[in-house]
């Protein structure tokens, strides 16, 4: 484990610090990198302190006396329902906690989000007092927010701060109250091949967190264990969720998902858990999860569609007020996919300096394995770029052995050196000598770390000459900046794809040129038919392996549209009939989100950006989602119990506000003793009051961290001793010399 | 008498002296080899977080740069448990920082913190910005009543703030509250400034939004 940084203000600081230091001292000095893993035994301590990015689960946190760490608390029960409609899942959480204590606490509700996904209800209930989140402009959020504060109500703001992590704040939890939070999700799901996957996040109990520096890992005596690492590449196999058997008992998690996979189903499994499948009919079953779900690790369910139910177009609808919104999910005709296109490939390599080690050779071997892949009747050229460029051919050249030996040879002697200028390589790569020719599919293939400051230059210049081309991003390394690499790949109607690692090479190249060879479906668009409002806008292309999402809204609820592309070079056609469309929550929300991704993507074709962020604005409040430009702000609704009475569970339904549905998460009470033996060791670490505050009190005001790193100190002790200790040394030398 | 006993005593200390010399000068050895190993890494410690200080400003000035671009948080390394949230600019001191979100109490060892219990850098009340006095605010005893201070925030806004004054408070007792109608902005260190151990004073800057 990490050095506990609190320890530094004890008395028992200093001597910690020593130790520390001359262990880091002693690493960095004899260069002797004992890299070792981390101690993987998380401590079964009852309770222990954890900050909001450790939590693999909805968590409520207790804000303790250490700033920046809280105390997790008890989770009674926890309730999940999913309606899964095609493509798309829409998650309802249920979680019932409790604070043990019989203090004030204030605490922060925290739930990671699966990716592609967005909250966009959050209701909670702390003590007597139901609130709810509702989504307003995010200036004017803030605004209800501050004045909800002033004016002493409860209230809570949640803002778009984190991509991938929702918290919210809870202040005054009277003294053994319970809190119920209701969360919803929609999450778009993506087809590999012919399975579906979906993940819940139930893990429980902090990870081990580490950072990447000189780490004391172990106290062994006589042989310190130092880790110099970044220890984050293999994150997962050093932190193997707590088994807390605790939580086993305390923590029931009932489980629920209702599947209409609009296509005939094969398998349906859930791996980890075991599970009642009731299959309807063929396209449509319910799975409840049997028994107690373990939650020690997440629940998955994997879903795979019969084999001949493919080529097929399915439609969803929801309808609200006199709209309604369609979901149409495409998957691509079986038999197309052998049909291949000449092509003429270029290759962009980004050979600047964050490119060095690791990355640049498997940058190198990717582009390697593209030119051998490349077939006679091609086309090619390649382009390197840092601070400077250098295309290899002048245009594109045909794919024989001597063209082919020149890149090789060229891309061979590579070296990572220099800055990274990419927006000359990319103007050279979209330069286009023939925008006409329709013969061969123009692909270029950007390999780069994406580690580049002039982002909006970039991507509108692909917005203004892409041209019949298609950008294909290859992201390298590590970390590479895939927000823009991903924002590339889907302007330039392409895809994205990440390499981590060289052992990973192989496989995700060989994904990505059954793509680049066989694109399924081009020139996708909505022929004639009825009016309709679509989104992505433009379609983007059909790759090997991938389904078409388009979502639409219009007033209709019949009449047929036609969808029309290109199958290779044959024309392919096929008409929907609106009428045939199954029920699907949360298909509004899809079509919204689209719309909003496409609206910003405007952005870059030189849309006015008042206009974006206005016509963005009027989709998120709409449609009630959080955004770049909307928060969800929680005001007290209805304090609908009188004040001073305590909550019982057996009350709670009849006086809940209407439409709120909070019961599954009451039922028999378990584990009360548990949780008392787990929370008594930690109780004086809870930032506790003994009444509630309130809003209009400032109270001591905002309490603020601790603003010294401790290096003066360290550097004077430091020079001191050095100095003691050569004087010593001198001193000594000059008298055994005299005598 | 006297100078035989003196010859004696000369005597028997030069002889037992032979051995306890040896001793003495290995512990002598030793005392110094200690010293100059824990004061080197002292030294060593200390540079580091200072040397890892002024790396993550640079790695933060391109995460802050994608964040204006996309309007995204971005982190400036993957492991990263916060994200920049503001930039803060001195004019008057040729000076700025990435200002981080204070997420797991971690932020300041790589820039100034935004303390997460007060008002959003740039928005109406207080918002409070935090920082080491030997790392990144180290130059914050140098501003003057009437320097002015830039604050931008993500969506591409610069709030503009005038120094109103400073005051030096109890960490636990700040009086500062992160209310307002107008955007004030109150920048923290540890107080003294020269201080060598931890202490629970803080330095406030205190600085009004520009109408």
């Amino acid at each position: 484990m990490k050095p506990n940084p609190n320890l530094s203000g004890t008395p028992l600081g200093l001597p910690l610090a020593v130790l520390r230091a001359s262990l880091i001292a002693a690493a960095v000095t004899l260069t002797a990198f004992a890299v070792t893993k981390a101690d993987p035994t998380p401590t079964l301590e009852p309770a222990v302190l954890v900050t909001p990015d450790d939590m693999g689960t909805g968590a409520l946190l207790f804000k303790s006396t250490e700033g920046g760490k809280y105390l997790e608390a008890p989770r009674l029960k926890t309730d999940v329902s999913i309606a899964v409609t095609g493509p798309t899942a829409r998650t309802v959480i249920t979680q019932r906690f409790e604070n043990p204590t019989d203090k004030w606490v204030e605490g922060v509700y925290v739930y990671p989000l699966p990716q592609n996904s967005a909250v966009d209800t959050l209701k909670m209930q702390v003590g007597d007092r139901f609130l709810e989140g509702e989504v307003k402009e995010r200036v004017e959020a803030r605004r209800i927010y501050e004045k909800a504060a002033r004016e002493g109500f409860k209230a809570t703001l949640i803002e778009q701060q984190r991509p991938n992590i929702f918290t919210n704040a809870v202040a005054n939890i009277g003294p053994h109250e319970t809190i119920v939070v209701q969360i919803e999700y929609q999450e778009a799901m993506r087809l590999d091949g012919d399975k579906f996957s979906l993940r819940v996040p139930l893990v429980v109990g902090p990870r081990y967190n580490p950072r990447p520096n000189v780490a004391l890992v172990g106290y062994d005596v006589g042989a310190p264990i130092v880790a110099v690492s970044d220890p984050v590449s293999d994150r997962d196999a050093i932190t193997p969720p707590v088994i807390h058997p605790k939580y086993g008992k305390i923590n029931p998690v009932s489980l629920r998902v209702a599947l209409k996979s609009g296509v005939a189903l094969a398998a349906i499994e859930s791996p980890y858990h075991p599970v009642k499948v009731d299959r309807i009919d063929p396209k449509t079953a319910n799975v409840t999860v049997d028994g107690p779900v373990p939650a020690d690790r997440d629940f998955v369910l994997n879903w795979t569609l019969a084999p001949n139910a493919l080529p097929q177009a399915t439609l969803f609808r929801e309808t609200i007020g006199g709209d309604s919104y369609y979901l149409a999910m495409i998957v691509p005709p079986a038999g197309a996919k052998k049909t291949r296109q000449p092509r003429e490939a270029i290759f962009v390599i980004d050979n600047s300096g964050s490119m060095a080690g690791e990355s640049i050779r498997q940058a190198k071997a990717a582009l390697l394995m593209a030119l051998k892949e490349l077939k006679p009747g091609d086309k090619f050229n390649v382009v390197r770029f840092d601070n400077t460029l250098e295309v290899l051919f002048n245009g594109a050249v045909p794919a024989d052995d001597e063209h082919l030996g020149v890149a090789v040879r060229f891309v061979a002697g590579l070296d990572a050196n220099g800055g990274t200028e990419i927006f000359p390589a990319l103007q050279a790569a979209l330069a286009d000598s023939t925008p006409n020719d329709t013969s061969r599919l123009r692909q270029v293939i950007f390999l780069t770390d994406g580690a580049v400051g002039n982002e909006d230059q970039v991507l509108a210049e692909i917005g203004r000459s892409l041209g019949r081309s298609r950008l294909f991003t290859v992201g390298i390394g590590s970390a590479p900046n895939s927000f823009l690499m991903e924002h590339i790949a889907s302007l330039g109607r392409g895809t994205f794809t990440h390499i981590g690692s060289e052992t990973e090479v192989d496989a995700r190249m060989t994904e990505l040129f059954n793509k680049l060879e066989s694109p399924v479906m081009t020139d996708l668009r909505v022929a004639d038919g009825v009016k309709l409002e679509t989104w992505p806008n433009p379609i983007p292309d059909l790759y090997e392996g991938e389904p078409v999402v388009l979502t639409a809204a219009t007033p209709a609820q019949s009449g047929r549209v036609r969808i029309e592309g290109s199958l290779g070079k044959t024309p392919w056609s096929t008409s929907l009939d609106l009428a045939t469309a199954v029920e699907g929550k949360g298909v509004s929300k899809l079509w919204a989100r689209s719309k909003i991704s496409s609206i910003e993507a405007l952005r870059y074709r030189g849309a006015n950006e008042g206009d974006v962020d206005a016509e963005i604005l009027k989709v998120a409040l709409a449609h009630h989602l959080v955004s770049r430009l909307t928060s969800l702000v929680a005001v007290d609704v209805t304090p609908s119990r009188p004040t001073g009475e305590t909550m019982t569970s057996h009350d709670m339904p009849t006086n809940l506000p209407h439409g709120w549905n909070f019961e599954k998460v009451f039922g028999p009470e378990i584990g009360r003793p548990l949780i008392k033996a787990s929370y008594e060791p930690m109780m004086q670490k809870l930032a506790m009051n003994e009444e509630p505050a309130t809003a209009t009190k400032d109270g001591d005001g905002i309490a603020l961290p601790q603003t010294d790193a401790g290096t003066d100190l360290a550097l004077v002790i430091g020079i001191l001793m050095l100095a003691s200790g050569t004087l010593l040394l001198l001193a000594f030398r000059a008298r055994t010399a005299r005598s | 008498m006297l100078s035989v006993l003196g010859a004696r005593a000369t005597d028997l200390l030069l002889r037992g002296g032979e051995e306890a010399r040896a001793s003495r000068r290995l512990a002598v050895i030793a005392a110094a080899i200690v010293l100059i190993v824990v004061g080197a890494a002292f030294t060593t410690d200390a540079l580091y977080i200072r040397a890892k200080a002024a790396l993550a400003q640079v790695l933060l000035e391109r995460a802050w740069a994608t964040t204006l671009a996309t309007g995204q948080p971005t982190k400036a390394w993957s492991w990263a448990d916060t994200w920049p949230v503001a930039r803060l600019t001195f004019p008057s001191l040729d000076r700025s920082a990435i200002v981080l979100e204070e997420a797991g109490g971690e932020a300041l060892a790589f820039g100034p913190a935004h303390v997460a219990a007060s008002a959003g850098p740039g928005a109406s009340g207080t918002t409070v910005i935090a920082a080491h006095r030997d790392t990144h605010f180290a130059f914050i005893k140098d501003l003057k009543p009437g320097d002015e201070i830039d604050v931008a925030t993500p969506e591409g806004r610069t709030v503009r703030y005038r120094m109103t004054g400073s005051a030096i408070v109890h960490a636990q007792a700040s009086g500062i509250s992160a209310g307002g109608k107008t955007p004030r902005l109150a920048l923290v260190t540890c107080y003294p400034f020269d201080g060598l151990t931890r202490g629970p004073m803080r330095y406030v800057v205190f600085a009004d939004a520009l109408p």
